[in-house]
C-alpha cells in the first residue's frame, strides 16, 4: 500500500464519495420505487424517499403468480449447477494443467473459442438435442444446460490457479510415496480454493440470470424458474405497475448480491493472497 | 459460449497471464505426472462427456444448419433444403449485416473503453483510500456488479423513462440541457447507444475495477518509495510502475470485456429491442431477430457462426500471445 | 495405487451417472395411439390430451367448463397448461415440433398464419363443418387461420377496443352524454382539457403513440390499409393518399389530447407506464382505448372507481362511423405430431360450441365467435360491454401473411406510429420506410 501525502487524501477520499453516491444512485432508486405506493411512482416531480412507504408491492410480488415455486426452482437449479460445474470443472482442470497429452493446446483453444459464441445462436440446436434425450422439463435438463455453458470458463480459471502452484509441493509428496489421488484431494484441490470461489460466482450469476433457455426448455409452468417470472411482470393483462416491477426486481437480486457480499471477502483476499502472482 | 454480461471473477486469469514477466523462476517445462497416461483422461472423461454431448454436438448441428435454410418448416415436418455456401454469401453482401458488424466493433470499442479506463481510475482510487471508505465503494461496487442484468435492464429503462424518469428529471435540473423531461432516450439512436453504454459500464467497472485493485496490492511497496524519493510526479510513477505491473491483468480483463461486451444481448433488447430502425442492433441483436422473430434458423445459425469467427480474429493476438509467452498450453 | 483405482472409479462412476440420467425417462408422455372412431363416442377414457392457454385469457371457470363438458363426451382427461406472452412465439415453435407437443394450443389471431403457413398445425377442413357448427365465423379469426383454402385453427373468442371513459371526471368538465360523432368527441375532449389540463401530466385522452392498433384504426377509417395482396405478392399499402390522411388525423389527435411523453411509448412494457394501472386508475387521464378486461384492471387497481363511474363507446371515426377495430382474439391450433387428434377435435369443437361461446366466455366478457352469437348477446350486453358488441360489427384484420408476425417481433410497427406522433418523422417519409420493410418481410418465404 502506497502512502499517500494528506492532500491527495482528502481529494480521493471526496472523490471517493462522489462516486458512491452516483454509483449507487440506480440501485438505491430501484429500491426507493418498490416501497412507493403506486400513485406516489408516476409524480412528474419525484419523490427521493418516499412519502407513504408501503409494501404492498413486495406483497403482490410474492403472492402472484408463482413466486416461491420459482424461486424454489431457480435455488434447485442453481445448486445444482454449482456442485456439478465445480466437480466437473475442477479435475478437468487439473488434467489440462498437470498433465501432458495429446491434444492439450488444441482442448485449451477451443474452450476460449467456444465462450464466443452467443448464447442465444445454440438455443435451437441444445433444444433438440436435449428433446431427444428427453431432458426437457426437468431441473437435470436445465441444470447440464448450465453446466455445458459454465464450464468451458470454468475449467479456464481453475486451470489457472492449477498453473500457480509450484510443482515443488507435487514433487516432495511423490517423492513422499502419495499416490495421484492424494495428491490431486490432499495437495492441489484446497490450494484452487479460490478458483473454486470464482467459478461459483460465474456459474451462480449465470444460472440464476438465464431467461431464454429456461424458458423454452421448461414447459410447464411449475418448473418455471425466477427470470421468467419477473418476465411476467411486463405483461398486459396480469403484470403489475412499476412499483411492481421495482419491487421484483429487489427480490430478484437479493439472493445474489447476499451471496456476492458473502463471498467478496474471500474473492478480494483470494486474490491478493496468492492467485495474483507478483 | 459468453456470459450475457460481465458479471463474473476470473481471480485465476492474472496468474495465467501475469505468470510469465512475474514469476522469479519458471515451471520446469515438461513438468506434470507421467504415470499413468490414462487418468488424465478420465479425469476429463465427465467434464468431457458433459461438453461434447451438450456443446459440441449442438455447435455442430448449429454449423451445418447455416448451410440450410432451416426455418419452422424444418421444425416441424422435417422439410429443409441445403443452400450450402449461398446463404452466407448472401448474409455477407447484405448492407444491413455490415451496418451492423461496424455497429458491433464501434459500440464494443467504446464499452470496453469506458469499463476499462474507469476501472482503472477507480482501482487507483480504491488504493488510496482508507479502510472505511475503501469498504463503502467496494459495496457499492459489488451491488452494480450482483445485480441481475434483467432486473438492471428494468431499473433502466425506468430511469430514462419520458415523463416520468428521474434520469430526465435530474438533466432538466441541470438547466444544461433545456427541459428534456419528455425525452425518450429508447426512441432516438444515439441517446439509446449512450443509455445502454452507461448500464454496461455501470456493470462492467466492479469486475475490473477489483481486479485491477488486487494486481495492484501486489506490487512491492519498494518501488513506490524508490521513485518517490526520487522525485518522480505521481503521473510518472503511475505511468511507469503502476502500469507496467498491471499490464498483464490490463490485457487480461481488456480481452474478457472485449468478448463479453460483443456479445451483450439481454441489455440490449430489453431497453431498444435493437431500434429504433435497428440502430443499436449489434451483431448478437442481429441474430437473434434472424433466429427468433423471422424464425430464419439457417440465417440465423450463420451469422451466428459469422460473429464468433469475427470475435475469434479480433482476439487472435491474444491467444497468440498466450501462446507464445512460455504459457504451457 | 488403491487411491488411484477409487479415483478413477469414482469419475467414471460420475460419467455413467450423468449419461444414464440423462438418457434415461424423458417427460413422461402418453404415447397412446391415434384414438380412433369419431370424436365425442367416449373412445378417450384413460387418456389426457394437453391444451395451452394464455395467461390472462380464459379463466379457470371456462376452462373447466369446457374440461368437464369434453370429459363427460369422451372420458378423457385435460391438463391445462397456462402460458405467458413475452416470447410465446418461440416457445410454441419449439412445443410443437416435439414428439410430446402439447394438443391444443391457444394462438393469437395475427400469430396463426405464421405457424398455418409452416406446418406445425394440422389440417382440419375436412373437420370445417363439423367444428363450425353451422355458425358464421367472423372473418378477423377465421381468415389468419386459413392458407389457400385450407382451415388450420378454429376460433377461440374475439376482443375489440373501445374508449373507456372517467363519466365522473367528464361530467365534471360539462360533458353529460357520450359522444357519437368524432366532432363531438373532440368537443368533449378540449371541454375535459379546459377542466383538467392544468395538472402538468394529464392527457384528456391518453393515447401512446407506440399504440398500433390504435393507429390502425384511423388508416382504415380513412379508407386504407396496411398492405394489400395481389396475386401471391404482398405490397405495403401505407403510403397511399387515404392512408396518409388517415395517418395525419391519427397525429393531430395524438399530439392535442396526450402527452409529449406518451408520443413514443407503449400502453405498457418493461420500464413503461401502465396505461390502466398507472394513468387511467391515478387519475392522469380521463379517457384510453382498451379492450374489455382493461376496464377490470382499471377498478381493481383504483377500487374507488366502479361499473357506474365508468362509460365506454366505440371510437367515432371521421368518416361518420365507428372507426374499424382491429379484431383481436385468440384461435385454438391442433398440432400436426399430437398424437390425439380425434380427441383434440372434440375438444376444440366443445370451446367452439354455442352453449361456450354465449355461456362462460361472453360472460367473461369477450366476443363470441359467430355473427350470429355477437347478434344475440349484444342485446344482453350491460351498459359498459355494449359498446365492445356494437364495435365488432365493424371490425377488420392485419394482413394474413405468414411473416406478419414478423412486422410485430421485431417491433417495426410500433415504431412507425410513434415516428409519426413524435414528429420524428412525417408520415408520408415514415410511410415510404415502413412500406419498403413491408414488402421485404412480407413476401419473404422463408
Amino acid at each position: 500500500m502506497s502512502v499517500t501525502p494528506r492532500r491527495g487524501r482528502v481529494v480521493a477520499n471526496i472523490l471517493a464519495v462522489m462516486f458512491c453516491l452516483v454509483w449507487i444512485f440506480p440501485v438505491y432508486w430501484m429500491v426507493n420505487t418498490a416501497f412507493k405506493r403506486p400513485n406516489d411512482v408516476t409524480t412528474p416531480t419525484p419523490q427521493f424517499v418516499p412519502v407513504h412507504p408501503t409494501l404492498t408491492n413486495f406483497r403482490a410480488a410474492i403472492t402472484q403468480s408463482h413466486f416461491l415455486g420459482d424461486l424454489r426452482n431457480s435455488v434447485i437449479v442453481v445448486a445444482g449447477t454449482l456442485v456439478i460445474a465445480i466437480a466437473l470443472g475442477i479435475f478437468a482442470a487439473a488434467a489440462l494443467s498437470r498433465f501432458r497429452f495429446r491434444g492439450r493446446r488444441v482442448i485449451l483453444v477451443l474452450i476460449l473459442a467456444v465462450q464466443m459464441l452467443p448464447a442465444a445462436a445454440l438455443l435451437i440446436p441444445m433444444f433438440l438435442v436435449f428433446n431427444k434425450m428427453g431432458l426437457l422439463d426437468h431441473y437435470l435438463g436445465l441444470i447440464l444446460a448450465y453446466v455445458a455453458a459454465v464450464l468451458p470458463f470454468s475449467i479456464w480459471v481453475m486451470r489457472g490457479f492449477f498453473l500457480a502452484i509450484p510443482y515443488e509441493l507435487e514433487e516432495a509428496a511423490m517423492v513422499d510415496g502419495a499416490s495421484t489421488g492424494s495428491i490431486l484431494f490432499r495437495i492441489l484441490f484446497p490450494l484452487v480454493a479460490p478458483g473454486v470461489i470464482a467459478t461459483s460466482i460465474f456459474a451462480f450469476v449465470y444460472a440464476w440470470n438465464d431467461y431464454l433457455i429456461a424458458y423454452t426448455f421448461m414447459k410447464d409452468q411449475s418448473m418455471y424458474t425466477l427470470p421468467v417470472w419477473l418476465a411476467s411482470f411486463s405483461t398486459p393483462t396480469t403484470g403489475t405497475n412499476y412499483g411492481g416491477q421495482m419491487a421484483a426486481s429487489v427480490l430478484f437480486s437479493l439472493p445474489v448480491v447476499i451471496f456476492f457480499l458473502c463471498i467478496q471477502r474471500n474473492l478480494v483476499s483470494g486474490m491478493s493472497a496468492g492467485a495474483v502472482k507478483g | 459460449m459468453s456470459s450475457p454480461a460481465a458479471t463474473t471473477v476470473a481471480a485465476g486469469e492474472p496468474v495465467v497471464a501475469a505468470a510469465s514477466p512475474r514469476r522469479p523462476r519458471r515451471q520446469r517445462p515438461g513438468r506434470g505426472v507421467k504415470r499413468s497416461g490414462i487418468v488424465p483422461l478420465l479425469l476429463l472423461s465427465p467434464a468431457g462427456l458433459v461438453i461434447l454431448a451438450l456443446t459440441t454436438v449442438p455447435i455442430g448441428y448449429l454449423i451445418w444448419m447455416s448451410f440450410t435454410d432451416a426455418s419452422q418448416r424444418m421444425l416441424f415436418t422435417g422439410e429443409y433444403d441445403v443452400v450450402g455456401l449461398r446463404q452466407y454469401r448472401d448474409i455477407l453482401t447484405d448492407p444491413e449485416f455490415w451496418r451492423s458488424f461496424v455497429r458491433t466493433v464501434l459500440f464494443t470499442g467504446a464499452m470496453v473503453a469506458g469499463s476499462v479506463l474507469l476501472g482503472m481510475g477507480v482501482a487507483q482510487l480504491l488504493g488510496k483510500l482508507g479502510r472505511v471508505l475503501r469498504f463503502a465503494v467496494t459495496v457499492v461496487l459489488i451491488f452494480a456488479w450482483a445485480m441481475p442484468n434483467v432486473a438492471s435492464s428494468m431499473v433502466w429503462g425506468w430511469l430514462f423513462q419520458p415523463g416520468y424518469g428521474i434520469g430526465n428529471w435530474l438533466l432538466t435540473q441541470t438547466h444544461l440541457f433545456g427541459d428534456v423531461t419528455d425525452t425518450n432516450w429508447a426512441d432516438r439512436p444515439w441517446l439509446a447507444l449512450t443509455c445502454i453504454w452507461m448500464l454496461i459500464v455501470w456493470q462492467a467497472v466492479p469486475f475490473i475495477a477489483l481486479t485491477l485493485n488486487a494486481a495492484q496490492t501486489q506490487v512491492d511497496a519498494s518501488y513506490y518509495e524508490a521513485a518517490r524519493l526520487d522525485g518522480a510526479s505521481e503521473w510518472r510513477v503511475y505511468w511507469t510502475i503502476t502500469l507496467h505491473f498491471l499490464r498483464p491483468t490490463l490485457l487480461l480483463v481488456t480481452i474478457l470485456s472485449i468478448i463479453w461486451d460483443f456479445n451483450v444481448f439481454n441489455q440490449i433488447w430489453l431497453i431498444s429491442k435493437g431500434g429504433p430502425d435497428g440502430a443499436t442492433s449489434t451483431l448478437g441483436v442481429y441474430a437473434y431477430r434472424n433466429a427468433f422473430v423471422s424464425f430464419h434458423f439457417g440465417a440465423g445459425s450463420a451469422i451466428a457462426v459469422l460473429t464468433t469467427l469475427l470475435l475469434l480474429v479480433l482476439t487472435a493476438f491474444y491467444i497468440r500471445s498466450l501462446v507464445r509467452t512460455g504459457e504451457e498450453l | 495405487m488403491r487411491k488411484t483405482r477409487t479415483l478413477v472409479a469414482g469419475a467414471l462412476g460420475i460419467a455413467t451417472a450423468v449419461a444414464l440420467t440423462a438418457c434415461g425417462g424423458g417427460s413422461s408422455n402418453t404415447a397412446d395411439a391415434k384414438s380412433s372412431g369419431s370424436a365425442g363416442t367416449g373412445s378417450g377414457s384413460g387418456k389426457t390430451i394437453t391444451v395451452w392457454n394464455m395467461q390472462g385469457d380464459l379463466t379457470d371457470a371456462t376452462m373447466k367448463a369446457i374440461n368437464d363438458e369434453f370429459t363427460k363426451e369422451t372420458g378423457a382427461q385435460v391438463k391445462v397448461q397456462t402460458q405467458q406472452w413475452a416470447d410465446i412465439s418461440t416457445k410454441v415453435t419449439t412445443a410443437l415440433a416435439t414428439d410430446d407437443t402439447p394438443d391444443v394450443v391457444e394462438l393469437g389471431n395475427t400469430d396463426v398464419p405464421l405457424f398455418a403457413n409452416s406446418g406445425g398445425l394440422a389440417d382440419l377442413t375436412s373437420a370445417k363443418d363439423q367444428l363450425q357448427q353451422g355458425g358464421t365465423w367472423l372473418d378477423g379469426l377465421a381468415g389468419p387461420a386459413t392458407v389457400d383454402g385450407k382451415l388450420y385453427a378454429v376460433p377461440a373468442f374475439a376482443a375489440t377496443r373501445t374508449v373507456i371513459y372517467n363519466k365522473k371526471m367528464w361530467e365534471q368538465a360539462g360533458v353529460k352524454a357520450a359522444p357519437t360523432t368524432y366532432q363531438q368527441l373532440t368537443a368533449d375532449l378540449d371541454k375535459v382539457k379546459a377542466k383538467f389540463g392544468g395538472q402538468q401530466d394529464f392527457s384528456p385522452f391518453y393515447l401512446p403513440g407506440k399504440y398500433w392498433y390504435d393507429g390502425l384504426q384511423w388508416v382504415w377509417d380513412a379508407g386504407g390499409d396496411i398492405a394489400t395482396q395481389d396475386g401471391s405478392t404482398w405490397k405495403g399499402a401505407l403510403e397511399s393518399s387515404q392512408a396518409q390522411q388517415g395517418l395525419a388525423d391519427f397525429k393531430a389527435f395524438q399530439n392535442a389530447y396526450s402527452t409529449k411523453a406518451s408520443a413514443t411509448i407503449d400502453t405498457t412494457g418493461t420500464g413503461q407506464p401502465d396505461q390502466d394501472k398507472d394513468i387511467f386508475a391515478a387519475g392522469k387521464t380521463s379517457a384510453v382505448l382498451g379492450n374489455a378486461w382493461e376496464i377490470g384492471v382499471i377498478e381493481q387497481d383504483n377500487p374507488k372507481l366502479k361499473d357506474a363511474d365508468l362509460g365506454t363507446f366505440p371510437f367515432p371515426g371521421k368518416s361518420g362511423k365507428s372507426q374499424p377495430v382491429m379484431l383481436a382474439g385468440s384461435d385454438w391450433g391442433i398440432a400436426a405430431k399430437s398424437k390425439n387428434q380425434d380427441l383434440a377435435q372434440t375438444w376444440v369443437k366443445i370451446a367452439a360450441s354455442q352453449a361456450m361461446q354465449t355461456g362462460p366466455i361472453v360472460g367473461q366478457g369477450w366476443i363470441p365467435i359467430t355473427t350470429e352469437e355477437i347478434n344475440s348477446a349484444k342485446g344482453q350486453a350491460d351498459a359498459l360491454h355494449k359498446a365492445y358488441f356494437e364495435a365488432a360489427t365493424n371490425s377488420k384484420s392485419t394482413p394474413a401473411a405468414a411473416n406478419w408476425a414478423t412486422i410485430e417481433g421485431d417491433g417495426a410497427v410500433q415504431q412507425f406510429f410513434a415516428d409519426i406522433a413524435s414528429g420524428a418523422k412525417s408520415p408520408a417519409n415514415a410511410a415510404k420506410g415502413f412500406d419498403d420493410h413491408l414488402d421485404q418481410v412480407l413476401n419473404n418465404n422463408g
